[in-house]
Formats: structure tokens, sequence, C-alpha cells
């Protein structure tokens, strides 16, 4: 079978531009090891239980397309470090951007601050622990020709405009980042980790009668070398995003009040980060503010539901070798047939909880502290055939693809909004249905699960998950799932 | 001229000796500091001094090149320079790709002062004590006020420099200082939290800290015993901070780059009645001691005053300099942006001009509805107009606030509420950069039972 044409595009690129990318990302080492030491001794100058460095040194490529034409093509370097120093459950956070020796000591002092003990003259040495290995990218993303990058978005706003006349606008972005990353502490450890991350993606607009308008969006990537786009072509990325634009031509205002709903598999995965993972994180936990603290080995869910939140993905964008605190990624089972196993914890808050770290303390960059997160966070699968599930039911609403999702962990009202939908009538797909959301609290939600698939499916790599101002780039995933009497929100009332 | 002045002046000058047609760099350097507390003592303290510039080049073929970087080593800006124009190689050519002109640059506006050295000189313990208040007096509102989500303090001085071959050199200086409260209380297996917060440039202009404790409570506290209410069509009314965000989506509509590409609800409805007369949206950039004030936007076009609806009428759309270039428009000084991306449209102090009618009035009015104060999820989408949400806030019956609701959606669509905004407060207050008095509107689909 011929694929669609991938040869590079004859433009001539300097060839300079990429070995100068890795340069600029893989000097080595981020910081030499004495000079951390020394950073240090100096956070604990004033008595405190624990210090941290962090490190970080990343190389940004964007490539922006509208209008047919590659608009711009961007690229942008950050670096930094942050002092972290912990005196009981009090924590001090100082960051800079310079990284001159002067200029990091007077970091290091600005959050040794919290601590009121007296001088100690202690020092510290860190060995480096060794990090397992989930995703290989031989060739940094940095590294790899931004003409090739420019290329695929080229190619997916060729596939979405070819694949209906409708069509009216395509937006598409490439982005990627070479990130390295070290962190030691006055436990003696120090870890490095590099990460490669990149995602395509595609909007567009359809133009049907009478001027309506319909939007589809779709892409994906990950931690991943450049060729996994031979493979998850641009190609189906903008005729996924076009088809569902005009999909949802002529749809139907939404039924409001309970439904039985069908969750499609894969990007739906939403739903379990928005009702159950956001609330079983061990910051919100400790201070009691998630409506899930106290309810380990209770059940929250219905038999049917197992989750995972798993860090050894391999090459997934939600995967970590280590955590920003030089912690192992783990795969965690938080809810097993319905049951509450446990939380997501960070260094931090495991230490002031009596647990321990499981592998989940992440940051956006050096200029933040690190939270308990998710990775990619997915429900195991169950036994049924996912066309038996949408057969079954009589009336309700086939959830075909997303938008995003956000939650309230207190009262756990979550919500999730569904950008391709439809009617399901005796059994049968009908007509779609627009401006369509779900809204409901995690545990009860998940109580009412009477159907799990057995076609897992992780998404595409288009996830990044927000939390105090952080975003993390994260993945989850879903088998065709069933939930009884979920809340729609729509703007038809019977 | 500082050395920060200076340092953007010598990039774009090397930008042009490399064999750029035109060059800006837009640099930000930045001071900040925060506390949050816990039970009466700090939680955490951080502090921080960050700075970074950005580099657009266009190329003598009209191409678009952009690259930023927080490492200001002499050896390391020349690269960055030069990274920025080999990437243009790799941008399509676009005769319309350009710099604003002299013209389109204007004299930066006369704002009136954004620096309050009140701010930039607050003692250290300042945010700590003011933060252990607000705690203290969430606290003391009700004994159902068990802990908080976060409470806290920070302080912010930011300048800003951009300097152009388009004989473009400016800079200015501001302080911001906040307190935020997000309390949880607890009854009877219920938990409940809410948000409030206070934003500003100026010390003298902040809200106490037992105003902000004490409102973050009582949000929090009238919501436990929260329920679902059934699906019907009813009046529903937006508190000042839940209708800011809606403002915030007629702006979104408003963006010129999506009225360009035709992926906007607001296309081809300049100078139509869209709402009330009593319906004026403006953004203001220089509204005095605005928290979105500045003498000047992201590529350094002088900011001013654009009313976006005036009397229900759709007057104007928001554009930076390219998008009004596409359009045949002019700038309207709203391009954003920090130093690590292109302009972007968007506002600099938007909000919704107060009415007549007190909020008590505007309830009072209604029979049975909901009165929204919180919200998940996104606004409007701009290209449909579609509006769907989750909402928690209080039913209304017989003009007065019943008893609180949970787990239930608001759904419309943009065009339908902007007619349907019947009823405007005279409350109008900021929260940050956006404000908004109470709105009604006179019929939304509330999803539920």
């Amino acid at each position: 079978m011929p694929r669609a044409s991938a040869t590079t595009t004859k433009r001539p690129t300097p060839a300079q531009l990429a070995p100068l990318a890795t340069r600029q990302v893989a000097a080595a080492p981020l910081l030499p090891q004495p000079q951390l030491e020394r950073l240090l001794a100096v956070a604990m100058e004033r008595g405190a239980d624990f210090a941290e460095v962090y490190v970080e040194r990343g190389l940004l490529t964007a490539v922006v397309l509208e209008e047919g034409r590659i608009k711009s093509a961007q690229t942008g370097l950050t670096q930094g470090v942050g002092v972290r120093v912990i005196s009981g459950a009090k924590v001090g956070y100082a960051y800079s951007d310079d990284l001159e020796e002067a200029a990091l000591l007077r970091t290091a002092r600005t959050a040794a601050m919290i601590a009121q003990g007296g001088g100690s003259e202690q020092s510290y040495k860190v060995s480096r622990t060794p990090a397992p290995s989930y995703y290989k990218v031989p060739t940094p993303l940095a590294d790899i020709d931004v003409a090739r990058k420019a290329e695929l978005v080229l190619r997916a706003d060729k596939a979405a405009r070819g694949f209906d006349k409708r069509i009216t606008q395509v937006n598409g972005s490439y982005a990627d980042v070479t990130k390295r990353i070290a962190v030691g502490n006055t436990l003696g450890h120090y870890t490095e980790d590099t990460q490669d991350l990149c995602r395509l993606s595609v909007q567009v607009v359809a133009e049907g009668k009478n001027k309506e308008r319909r939007t589809g969006f779709y892409g994906g990537g990950g931690r991943v070398s450049f060729s996994h786009f031979d493979t998850f072509t641009p190609e189906s990325v903008g005729r996924e995003a076009a088809r569902q634009a005009i999909a949802t031509l002529g749809a139907a205002e939404c039924q409001a009040g309970p439904q039985t709903v069908v969750l499609a598999p894969g990007w739906s995965g939403i739903l379990l980060h928005e009702a159950v993972g956001h609330g079983l994180e061990a910051d919100f936990i400790r201070k009691g503010t998630s409506l899930f603290a106290g309810k380990v080995g209770q059940k929250v869910a219905s038999d049917l539901v197992t989750v995972i939140d798993d860090g050894t993905v391999a090459n997934s964008r939600g995967s970590i070798n280590v955590d920003d605190e030089g912690v192992a990624g783990e795969r965690k089972v938080l809810i097993e047939k319905g049951v509450l196993k446990g939380y997501m914890y960070d260094s931090f808050n495991a230490k002031l909880m009596g647990q321990r770290s499981t592998g989940s303390g992440r940051r956006e960059s050096f200029k933040h502290m690190p939270l308990p997160r998710m990775t990619n966070t997915y429900l195991a699968p169950g036994d049924h055939h996912p066309e038996d599930i949408i057969k079954e039911v009589k009336r309700g609403l086939y959830c075909a693809h997303f938008g995003g999702g956000q939650v309230d962990i207190t009262n756990g009202n979550f919500v999730f909004e569904v950008s391709e939908a439809y009617q399901i009538e005796d059994g049968k797909l009908g007509r779609p249905v627009k401006n369509a959301i779900l809204i409901g609290v995690g545990p009860e939600a998940l109580k009412n699960v009477s159907r799990v698939g057995c076609d897992p499916m992780p998404d595409p790599g288009l996830g990044t998950c927000g939390k105090d101002g952080q975003s993390v780039p994260v993945g989850v995933g879903l088998p065709t799932l069933r939930i009884d009497n979920m809340t729609v929100g729509g703007t038809k009332v019977a | 001229m500082n050395n920060y002045e200076q340092i953007a002046k010598k990039i774009v000058q090397r930008a042009k000796k490399k064999g750029a047609k035109q060059a800006e760099a837009f640099l930000e350097v930045g001071r900040q500091s925060s506390c949050r507390v816990r039970e009466g003592e700090i939680e955490d303290l951080t502090e921080a001094t960050s700075k970074g510039v950005g580099l657009r080049v266009i190329t003598k073929d009209n191409r678009l090149g952009f690259s930023y970087t927080s490492d200001f080593d002499p050896a390391s800006v020349d690269t960055f320079v030069d990274m920025a124009l080999r990437l243009a190689q790799t941008a399509a050519p676009n005769k319309l790709n350009g710099l604003p002109t002299a013209k389109e640059l204007g004299e930066p506006s006369e704002t009136g002062e954004l620096f309050d050295p009140k701010v930039a000189e607050l003692p250290g313990d300042w945010k700590i004590k003011t933060a252990l208040e607000m705690e203290k007096a969430g606290k003391a509102v009700d004994a159902r006020i068990t802990t908080f989500n976060s409470v806290g303090a920070g302080d912010y001085v930011a300048e800003v420099y951009v300097a152009s071959s388009e004989g473009l050199s400016a800079g200015f200086a501001g302080t911001y200082v906040y307190l935020f409260a997000s309390p949880v209380a607890a009854a009877n297996d219920q938990l409940q939290t809410s948000y409030w917060m206070d934003y500003k440039r100026f010390l003298g202009d902040l809200d106490s800290p037992e105003q902000v404790g004490r409102e973050a409570a009582r949000r929090a506290v009238r919501m436990l015993g929260a329920k679902r209410v059934k699906s019907q069509q009813v009046p529903v009314i937006f508190d000042p901070m839940m209708a800011s965000s809606f403002v915030g989506s007629i702006a979104a509509a408003a963006d010129g780059n999506a009225i360009y590409k035709k992926s906007s609800i607001f296309v081809s409805k300049l100078g139509k009645k869209l709402a009330p007369e009593h319906v004026t949206v403006v953004d203001d950039g220089l509204l005095k001691r605005g928290l979105g004030t500045a003498p000047f936007d992201g590529e350094g076009v002088a900011t001013r005053r654009t009313p976006l609806l005036e009397k229900g009428v759709l007057r104007s759309y928001l554009y930076d300099a390219f998008t009004a270039r596409k359009a045949k428009a002019k700038t309207t000084g709203n391009a954003a942006r920090g130093y690590n991306s292109l302009p972007h449209i968007g506002t600099n102090n938007l909000y919704l001009e107060p009415g007549t009618k007190p909020p008590e009035e505007l309830i009072r009015e209604v029979k049975s509805g909901f009165y929204v104060t919180a919200m998940l999820g996104r606004g409007a989408d701009p290209v449909t107009g579609e509006y769907s949400r989750g909402a928690n806030g209080l039913w209304i019956e017989n003009g007065e606030l019943a008893y609180p609701v949970q787990e239930v959606t608001v759904a419309g669509n943009l065009l339908q509420m902007l007619q349907d905004m019947d009823g405007i407060g005279s409350d109008l207050q900021f929260r940050g950069s956006s404000g908004a008095p109470t709105i009604r509107f006179k019929q939304l689909t509330v999803s539920g039972d």
C-alpha cells in the first residue's frame, strides 16, 4: 500500500540549526554537582529539615499554520533553578533564571528564610540514582529540522481541506520541547532526565446551510520520536478534525436532564481525570478539602470500575521516568472493583501523612513547587462488546468526542464537555446533538457505571491538566463505557 | 536609558545587522513574592525574580520568525537572534507581515500612575500578617468553616520594555498586589468551597483582609445543603464575578482574528443592535489605576478606550496590527503577550457598564429562578455562540434567595443571551482586569433532575 508521500520539502534550511538547538539544551551538566551541593548547604543554613535543588533547561519549537500557510515558526529557551526548603509543614521556595553563582546563592538563602533555626554548617553530598527509561527518543525533537515539522502541519491542513469542501477554516500547530531536568536533595539523591514531548493539533471550522458553523478538533503526540508521525499521520489528524465538524452540521438541540450516556473509548478518559483523579491527590486529602478524604477501603464506584494512574506507559504524553522530585514513575491502582485503594502522593504530603511518595510530584517548571498530580489515568477494560453496549440502550446519548472538563474537588461536582454527540434511539445512533455537557458528582457518577467495554484505548496524546496555575502534560484512557442516569446539560426541556 | 532598554535596543540592532527587514524586542522583568498560611502558621513562602525577552523578526522576503530566551548572556542572546532569522525561513512569505508603523504606534498613552512604591516596598511580613488575618476573619464567620483550600497574599513588580526597528523604544513599570481565600465549609457529610479575591495595582485600593476572608466564607457556608433542581427554563442571574466571565465571552467573540477567519458569531454584525439599550461593554486601556492599564500594548501601540457594545449596538472588534492590516481595519491597541509568545488579541480592562437597579431588586423581580455564584467549564464557544456550563448558586423563590443548588448546568446561546439581558445591576465591581455588575437573563435552560 503506498502511503501518502512523506518527502521533505526542498526549501533550504540551515543545517546548523539542529545541532545548535541540541547544544543549547544538552550543554552538560545542567549544574555542576559541587555547585548544587553548595546550594543545598546554603539552603540548610537556618536548620531546616530538607532542601532540594531543581534545575531545568528546555528548548521549545513551534510552527503555527493559518489560512493554508505557515504563519510563523518559533523557538524559545527556558532555563532556571528552583530551591525548595522544608521545615516541618512550612515550605520556602525561591527560583532564579540567572545561573550566575551569586544569584543562585541568593536564591538558596531566600528559600532558607522559612526556617527559624540557628546556623548549621553541615555539607551535603549527592550521588546519582539511575532513572528508569519509559521513553526512548534517540534523536531529540529539538534536533529535527523545523522544515519537517512545518510539513506535518501543511499536510494536516491539506487533508482537512480535502475532506469536504464545506471546511472553511483550518488552524494547525505543531509544538515540541526537549527538556532536561536535574534534581538533587539533602537525602543525597541526585537524578537527571531528558524529556521530549510533542503535539500536532488541528482545529477546523465547517460551514453548512444558512451560515451554520461547527468546529472539529483533533491531534496527538507524546514522548515520542519524530517517526511517530509516520504512523500517526498528519492526514489522519486533519481528516478526523474535519470529520467531526462535518458530522455535527445540522445537529439538534440537546435534551436537558438525566439520560443514559455511552462514552466512546479514548479521549473520554477526561471523565475519570475529573470525576475521581483530582480528588485523589494527596494535598487535597491531607487538607481535608476533597470529598474522597478518609474513604480508603470504601466503595466509591460500581464493581466494574478499576482506575489506574500509570506514569510508566511507554512513550505516553503523561509518562515520567522520574517525577520532578526525582522519584521514579509508578503504576498505581487507585480504585479496584469499585473500592478506593489509595491516593497519589508527592514526597512532601507523603511525609506529613506517614506515607511514601508514589512518584506523583510534578511541576510545570522551575518557577513552581511540585504538587501531587496525575500521569496517565485510565480505566481497566471490562468484558462488554462496544456494539452490544450501544445496542442495549433504548434512549440515550452517545458521546463520541470531547472538549475539556473541570472539577470542584470539594463538593465533587465535575463537568465534561461533549463536542460530538448523537442521540441513541432503540440501540442505534441517530441525529447529532450540539452544545451537550455532562455534569455529575464523582462517586455518584462512578456508581452508575453499568457497562465497561473490552476495548481499552489511550487518548492520542492531547491532554494538558491545570491545577493551581500549573499545567502539566497528562494522558487519559477509557474503554467504551455506559453510565446510567447522568445529568446532561442542554438547551431543550421536554 | 537603563540597562534593559539598552539590551532590547541592542537585540534589534543585531537582528537588523544580520539581515532582518524589521525587528522588535519585547522584554519583561519581574519580581514576585507570595505567602500562603494554614491554621495560623505559614504554609509556604515564594520569592523570585524573573526575566525574558522575545524577538520578532520580519525578513526581507516578508517571512515571520520568533524566538525567546530567559538567558541574557551575550553569546546566548546572539544565538537566539540567529535562530529567529533562521526559523523565519520555514514560514510562508506574507506581504501583510510587518511591525506596527510609527503612525500605528502613536505616542504612548497618558495613563496616570501605575506604580505604587508602597507595593514595591512592602515589608516581608506584610503578606504573612495579611494572610493570617484573612484566615482568622473567614473562620470567625461560621463554625462550619473547617479549613481552607488556600488563603494567601502576594505582590508583583513588573517592568516591560519594547524596542523596534520602526523607531519604537518605550517602557513602563507597574505594581500588583493581591489577596485570595478559598475556604471549605462542612455539614452533614457535605463539603462546599468558594473563592474570593482582590487584585489591584495600589495598596490603598485593595479590599481589607477581613473583607476578603469574610466574603469567601459567606459564599462557602451558604452553599451547604446544596441540591439539584428539576430541568426547566427560568430567569437566571449571574453575580458580578460570574457576569465578568460572561463579558469575557463577548470579548472573545469580538476578537478581530476570529472575525477575519469567519470563526465568530459576531461576523458581519458590526453596527447591528445585539442587546438592549442598557448594555454597554468597554475595553479600556486607560482606566485610572486599572490592573490592565498600560501606556502601550504588547507591540508598543498606544492603548485606548474601545466600546465593543454601545447601548446594545456592536461598535468595534478588537485588533492588533497584523490582524487589522488583514481586515483593512485599524489596530485598537489590543495586542496581548508575554515575552515568550507572539502578540495575540486580548483585552486591557474589560467591563460592562453598570445599570441603575440594585442587585436585590433584580432578584426581587424574579418569581422562580436561579442566582449563579460559581461555574465550571468554559464560556461561550465563539464560533457557534453555544454556552453550556456547570453551575452552583441559590434558587430564587418569590423574589428571595431560597436554598443552595449544585450539580446543574445553565445553557443558552451567546446571541440570544445578549438579547435576553433584561436587567443590569448598579454594583459594578472589578476583580482583576475585568469587571461587571450583577446581570439578569430573561431565560436560560437549567439542566438537573
